[in-house]
């Protein structure tokens, strides 16, 4: 945890990490949905579907990871994993979107599994 | 044990069409509607006579002068803070002075405070409105059905919630009537608005209620604060404010920064 006087010589600006975080939740409440629609069509049911939301948005985050922060952030000499470079906290970036798109994904989950097996 | 066997009740197709499709089309549309509703029925902020934005501004800018003092030399930290102190303290700012001590005004009675209760009964009544109505269309029209089935088993708890209308006691909590259906389109439906009004939009009610709980800022300059009181307690605090410059000692840090 940066002291507060090194805060104030590097400041965070909070309008590039509300951006930040937005861009992150606005992929994962699409591609929650996106995956409401294949574990519908796939015909899964009860712990396969959730096992699958769960593995696929953890895939999401590691794609988002390696394309778009890796690159700036290993050359800025982080360690790899780390998203302090632009993002508040690990947590809220490696399972953030899990609550995020749940809701989404339930939804077309039941959307599609009732149109398909009916 | 013995397998309990699957329930399959055969529905007719067409109820997808006649049901299903409806009730998340009207869903989304009402989000879009509600949206552009709030977007329009926001009244523009109203302009505040010069005495009042004095007053707002000076507070703010006490606040923004001990919030950032790091960026302030000793110098002009300290004439800027000497100012300030003075001036509120001797009520400079005031929109008016002479009502120093007097208790603040029963805000039912100022007319300014009346519109900021107005915008929020409005977007309240553009909340309650669609759903009453929708609720009412689905109870109306739609009650008694079984549509389909939820991918994931539910204990029995949630069979009254999901299967409302419909009386029958063997069936499978999985079957869902068409109410059921609403409440997941009303939770569920945030990341549809998302992607077709943009992040802001005002389409979902689950977002207006947090937004709700969130901004306390308003309150700030609201009604039945008395500023004379906010002003002296500002003044202390700046008052208090142990002063350092971030350009305390920077030569030092950048000559540690070029060693080789």
């Amino acid at each position: 945890m940066p002291s507060e006087l090194e805060l104030q010589i590097s400041p965070i600006v909070q309008e590039s990490l509300v951006h930040n975080t937005r861009t992150l939740v606005n992929l994962q409440s699409l591609t929650a949905s996106l995956f409401g629609v294949s574990a519908g069509i796939l015909g899964l049911e009860s712990y396969s579907g959730f096992l699958y939301y769960l593995i696929f948005s953890l895939i999401t985050s590691a794609l988002f990871y390696v394309v778009r922060v890796a690159p700036t952030s290993i050359a800025s000499e982080k360690p790899p994993l780390d998203t302090s470079r632009y993002f508040r906290g690990p947590v809220e970036f490696w399972t953030g979107g899990l609550m995020n798109g749940l809701a989404g994904f339930i939804l077309t989950w039941t959307l599609f599994y009732g149109l398909v097996s009916a | 044990m013995a397998q309990v066997p699957v329930q399959t009740i055969h529905r007719d197709p067409q109820l997808f069409y006649w049901i299903l499709f409806p009730i998340t089309i009207v869903m989304i549309l009402t989000g879009i509607l509600r949206h552009y509703a709030t977007v329009l029925m926001a009244s523009a902020p109203k302009k505040l006579d010069q005495k009042t934005t004095r007053e707002q501004r000076s507070l703010l800018h006490g606040m923004q002068v001990r919030s950032s003092f790091h960026a302030l030399s000793k110098r002009s930290f300290n004439s800027r803070r000497d100012a300030l102190i003075t001036a509120y303290e001797s009520g400079a700012y005031l929109k008016d002075p002479e009502r120093k001590g007097q208790p603040p005004a029963n805000p039912m009675t100022d007319p300014s405070s009346m519109e900021g209760m107005m915008g929020m009964m409005k977007n309240q009544m553009a909340m309650i409105i669609p759903n009453t109505l929708i609720m009412s269309w689905i109870n109306a029209f739609f009650s008694g059905y079984v549509i389909m089935k939820l991918p994931f088993p539910l204990t029995i708890k949630f069979k009254s919630m999901l299967q409302a209308g419909v009386a029958t006691k063997d069936m499978d909590p999985r079957w869902m009537s068409s109410i059921s259906w609403y409440f997941l389109c009303i939770f569920g439906l945030q990341s549809v608005f998302n992607f077709i009004l943009g992040n802001d939009n005002a389409a979902s009610q689950m977002a207006q209620q947090m937004g709700q709980m969130g901004p306390q800022t308003a309150q700030m300059f609201g009604p039945g604060v008395d500023p004379n009181k906010q002003f002296l307690a500002e003044a202390e605090n700046i008052a208090v404010v142990d002063h350092y410059s971030v350009l305390d000692g920077v030569e030092d840090r950048l000559l540690e920064g070029i060693r080789v």
